[in-house]
């Protein structure tokens, strides 16, 4: 160790509201601080969980028969495509975007992220685009009804000639958002990049700032081509343009490609930290080192690369030349290759192990069996014929639910539940946690679970009144929705009542490894402050007796005297 | 990395299990594929089989791994937990290169064998002709690619925010498609509007209509019956009531139905979104906006959305 | 104690400038995917060129992209006098900069209006104001940069801190010049063959 003369200047982050209050106020305040940021975030999405749940319910409702007879078809078009767009801009995004916020300058041992002020104002955009969103319900015509696609024409049609209309305020929502993912992903890279603590090389870096880094790549990379496509859908609708107008020489498919170049790797944005958070919580509640750490970690840059070269799966029968077919469907079953190896380390790193279940625990296990299930009807999807059969089927819409609900959702839950002590400095109840757990699994599988078979008999997507055969699957698919609303309950009572009064948290209350629980709970403004770690071995040293970080027990013994 | 090796003499309790774990596994993946079968309405085109073997491989295969990986896991649950205040570790294993490589390559190989079969498969549908850009307002039969192969049409399936169009080469109009049996017939795709798709899930095919192009289509029916046309691509206020039937008759009754149907005189045709729209109207247009239904086709015959259908 | 735990990686301040690189690279898919647009629609629409348009004039355009490409190596010659420390050589020719972006929005403007076709004219004019449009906001935010970098070289003590600022802006400035030259071969060289 040497010492270094520096500018205790570039240690402080700039806080530019000084004295800011240390209370729940705070959560109200432009802060920088992005702890505080991170749980806006959280808060925030875990808000709209429950509207776009709520959005969910009366979608679930009408389709409990046959006919289209709670709410009008126009009104069920829109509830289904601000249900998706809630759950994924407000919900998803913003969650995940917490839990960077949260977690990798804790794990990396910075005191902030690298662009404080950019942060808060990335977190301030999701109020703002969500009043949009939501005050498009009361437009005259109503909400956007394209789905979460919006393709064109139908996207464009604007029944009311309105230059103010709900497609229109659609558009600019996600377009916000899209400018707070690329403020989100530019802060969270450069983070990575330049601000981990001394000794700490790519490869002795936990694995959710892995797959967070990879994430955030594929951000940059798609959105703008995503905000390409939405400015000129814009100038379809508002400004007179035929982009993507047949009437005026326009290619509507062309639209279809700037979406999934984007938004297909979008599943990749969301789906890849939650690898990283199953990473975490296998080792540490297996009590074992991750099983091949190094494929793990490269398996999360395997997925990133081939996430982007994929995006035509889904577009197999839109009239896509037969070469361009098989190309992709190449690719796309390559892809089952990265995300194997990554299954594949976890099992062998549960096998041997001393499990302990706890409510994390559960929810990851839980997503991982899911996981696994919606890898193979990937796989299923990703070959052409199957999907030229079931692709805008109730069979996709089963098998995304199954990787978004099934397996992102529980593995946010055991995120919220793993890093609850941390950050908030309480104990959660293991008792509700567990009773939320049993309501999620089992609803969720009654929910999607039989809905792949309402999908291969033939029952289309985004209908709001079907044929008597298909009735079955959907009553059950209801019943398991309306599941998924209880197990809210447990939840937030779990969530508000141990923040206000759950058991003092020790620094590190379930003996986990990594630089967030060598800090005080919950930890100080500015993390280590000018005191950072020397990490000198891996990650994920569950039982080999190394320590982390050079001078462990002096860190151990800090965080239990703050 | 380390690499752990057991240089002990091999657990012959342990080779015990794991045989019977794979083969009851193997039973189990068998059983699913055999089961997966009857998941799907019935076979009524040439496709239907190959989709279906197709699928049932991948059911087999995607149920060996997901009994296999779960078995796995359960075993750990059952067997693997920690007693309660047991704080110790679990084995500290951090890996096995050999391992590794095998649970890369292996699967490797097996998407790429799925990949290569699907390919073949593709083939034997060889459903989809080529797409043509047109521009709007032109005749989209000129630059329409005509199947050499088919020998019944082609037929224009025209696609409207929500009613479908058929017209046979000899003019005849229809709200229903009729089809010969055991036929390879072309269709000429065309929207007028938005985004539709041309899906029978009785034939196992499916494909969408842009509006602004023509896409040749081909595919042969090969059982009677009344099979459900569905709109598989989401197009508006009343996209699911955008359905309507394929009938698949004997050649004889086929000529017939045509020879029957020149006949009569054109009236409008099904067309489920103007009834709704009407009712809507009348209850005072409440609801989110929509676009009025196109008017109903004129057709010779407007055919009978109260028959049931098969599939 | 304290000595032992000195912070390594934190210590670079270059933050910022990563930070920006990192937002060009991104920005620049956005035109990436708008080229991607034109290119497929130029090969594959039935109608190209609106009725009535035979194509774009050349040779404004063409004046104009050499001033715009100069201007680039321009400001590389301002940023070099900012490094040698000649504050007014840096002003002057970070002004001229300034002015050859301005000749060049100018050009725009007085092609834009000779033009008898709109945004509306099929995906040939839509393509056309969209791509020079997007590109041209650039140029005028990237003039509009370089004049609060200007502003800034007149606070004293600005550049104690380094000249991250000034190098920033030469970057964007070199960006939105080197997606002049995609775009003005797309739109105006190709036409011809």
């Amino acid at each position: 160790m040497t010492s270094t003369k520096f500018d205790p200047r570039i240690l402080k982050a700039p806080h530019p509201v000084p004295g800011a209050p240390d209370n729940w106020k705070r959560f109200f305040s432009f802060n920088t601080d992005a702890k505080v940021i991170g749980i806006q975030y959280i808060a925030t999405s875990l808000l709209f969980l429950l509207v776009g749940g709520l959005l969910a319910m009366i979608v679930r409702g009408e389709l409990i028969t046959p006919p289209a007879d709670l709410v009008d078809p126009t009104v069920y078009n829109g509830l289904y495509t601000m249900h998706g767009t809630v759950m994924l801009f407000l919900f998803l995004f913003p969650v995940l975007n917490g839990l960077n916020n949260l977690l990798i300058p804790t794990m990396i041992g910075a005191p902030d992220m690298a662009f404080p002020r950019l942060n808060a104002a990335a977190f301030w955009l999701v109020p703002v685009f969500a009043v949009l969103l939501m005050g498009s319900f009361f437009l005259p015509g109503g909400p956007a009804q394209a789905g979460w696609w919006s393709y064109p024409p139908i996207s464009i049609q604007n029944p009311m000639g309105l230059f103010f209309n709900g497609e229109q305020l659609w558009l600019l929502a996600v377009a916000l958002s899209g400018i707070s993912s690329i403020f989100g992903a530019i802060n969270f890279v450069t983070t990575i990049v330049r601000m981990r603590a001394p000794g700490m090389g790519f490869f002795k870096m936990p694995l959710y700032c892995w797959t967070a880094w990879g994430a955030q790549i594929i951000q940059l990379i798609g959105l703008p081509a995503l905000t390409g496509g939405a400015i000129m859908l814009l100038f379809d609708l508002s400004f007179g343009t035929s982009f993507f107008r047949p009437e005026g020489g326009g290619d509507p498919v062309l639209y279809q490609h700037f979406f999934w170049f984007y938004s297909h790797p979008a599943v990749y944005v969301m789906v890849l930290p939650v690898f990283g958070i199953f990473s975490e919580v296998f080792t540490c509640y297996a009590r074992k080192p991750l099983f091949g750490y190094k494929f793990v970690a490269l398996a999360s840059f395997g997925i990133v690369f081939l996430s982007l070269i994929v995006w035509v799966h889904h577009m197999f029968y839109t009239g896509t030349p037969n070469w361009m077919r098989i190309l992709f469907m190449f690719t796309t079953m390559t892809i089952a290759v990265p995300t194997g190896v990554k299954v594949f380390a976890w099992v062998a790193t549960l096998w041997g192990g001393k499990l302990r279940l706890t409510t994390p625990m559960l929810f990851c296990l839980g997503g991982l069996i899911n996981f696994i299930f919606a890898g193979i009807t990937g796989v299923m999807l990703g070959t052409v014929p199957i999907d030229i059969h079931v692709g805008n089927t109730y069979f996709v819409v089963a098998h995304f639910h199954y990787v978004i609900f099934n397996a992102i959702v529980l593995g946010v839950f055991a995120a919220v539940y793993h890093w609850f002590p941390k950050f908030t400095g309480h104990m959660y109840y293991e008792g509700l946690g567990k009773l939320h757990f049993a309501l999620t699994f089992i609803g969720c599988t009654l929910n999607w679970l039989p809905l792949h078979w309402a999908g291969l008999l033939g029952m289309p997507r985004r209908v709001a009144s079907y044929d008597p055969e298909f009735a079955i699957w959907n009553v059950i698919a209801s019943i398991g929705a309306f599941m998924l609303g209880v197990a809210a309950i447990p939840f937030i009572l779990n969530m508000v009542s141990s923040w206000a009064r759950g058991p003092q948290s020790p620094p590190n209350p379930w003996g986990a490894i990594g630089l967030e629980w060598l800090l005080p709970s919950p930890p100080p403004a500015e993390n280590f402050e000018d005191d950072v770690p020397t990490v000198i071995n891996n990650p994920y040293g569950y039982g080999l007796g190394e320590p982390q970080v050079a001078d462990e027990e002096y860190y151990i013994r800090r965080a239990q005297e703050a | 990395m380390t690499t752990t090796t057991n240089n002990k003499s091999p657990n012959v309790g342990a080779i015990v299990i794991i045989a019977v774990a794979v083969a009851l596994n193997l039973v189990l993946a068998v059983l699913m594929a055999r089961w997966s079968y009857s998941w799907f309405p019935p076979q009524a085109s040439s496709a239907a089989p190959y989709v279906d073997d197709l699928f049932a491989l991948e059911t087999g295969i995607g149920s060996f791994l997901w009994f296999g990986l779960t078995g796995v896991i359960g075993w750990t649950l059952l067997f693997n937990r920690a007693p309660k205040y047991d704080e110790s570790y679990g084995e500290p294993i951090e890996g096995n290169n050999r391992l590794e490589i095998t649970w890369t390559v292996i699967p490797t190989v097996i998407v790429f064998a799925i990949a290569i079969y699907s390919m073949q498969v593709n083939d034997k549908l060889d459903a989809l002709g080529p797409k043509q850009k047109y521009a709007l307002g032109t005749d989209p039969a000129t630059v329409a690619a005509v199947d050499p192969r088919a020998t019944v049409g082609p037929i224009d399936v025209i696609a409207r925010q929500w009613s479908w169009e058929f017209i046979y080469p000899d003019g005849v109009r229809s709200s229903e498609l009729h089809l010969p049996i055991n036929q390879r017939v072309n269709f000429r795709l065309i929207s007028e509007d938005v985004n539709h798709s041309f899906y029978v899930p009785a034939f196992r095919l499916k494909q969408d209509i842009i509006p602004g192009s023509v896409i040749s289509y081909s595919l042969t029916p090969t059982r009677e019956g009344r099979f459900r046309l569905r709109d598989a691509m989401f197009s508006g206020a009343y996209f699911s009531q955008n359905q309507t039937d394929v009938i698949v008759e004997s050649d004889e009754a086929y000529s017939s139905w045509l020879k029957a149907t020149a006949k009569q005189p054109l009236q409008p045709g099904l067309s489920p979104g103007s009834d709704l729209y009407a009712k809507r109207l009348a209850n005072g247009d409440k609801g989110w906006a929509t676009v009025p239904p196109a008017p109903a086709p004129l057709v010779n015959d407007p055919g009978d959305a109260s028959i049931p259908h098969d599939a | 104690m304290q000595l032992n735990h000195t912070p390594g990686h934190i210590k670079h301040s270059g933050h910022n400038l990563t930070g920006f690189v990192i937002f060009l690279c991104s920005e620049s898919i956005i035109f990436l995917a708008f080229f991607a647009g034109f290119t497929l629609f130029k090969l594959t629409s039935p109608e190209w060129l609106p009725p009535g348009v035979e194509g774009l004039e050349v040779r404004m355009p063409l004046i104009n992209t050499v001033v715009l490409v100069s201007s680039s190596f321009v400001a590389y010659f301002a940023e070099r006098y900012l490094h040698k420390g000649n504050l007014w050589g840096f002003r002057i020719v970070w002004f001229i900069t300034m002015l050859m972006g301005a000749y060049f929005v100018y050009g725009q403007y007085v092609e834009w209006s000779s033009l008898e076709f709109g945004l509306g004219s099929g995906v040939f004019g839509g393509t056309f104001y969209l791509l020079t449009g997007f590109h041209g906001l650039h140029v005028i935010t990237g003039i509009g940069l370089m004049g609060l970098m200007l502003y800034h070289s007149f606070r004293p003590g600005n550049y104690e801190k380094g000249d991250m600022g000034v190098t920033a802006v030469s970057l964007f400035w070199h960006f939105v010049d080197v997606i002049w030259i995609i775009l003005f071969v797309l739109i105006y060289v190709w036409q011809r063959y």
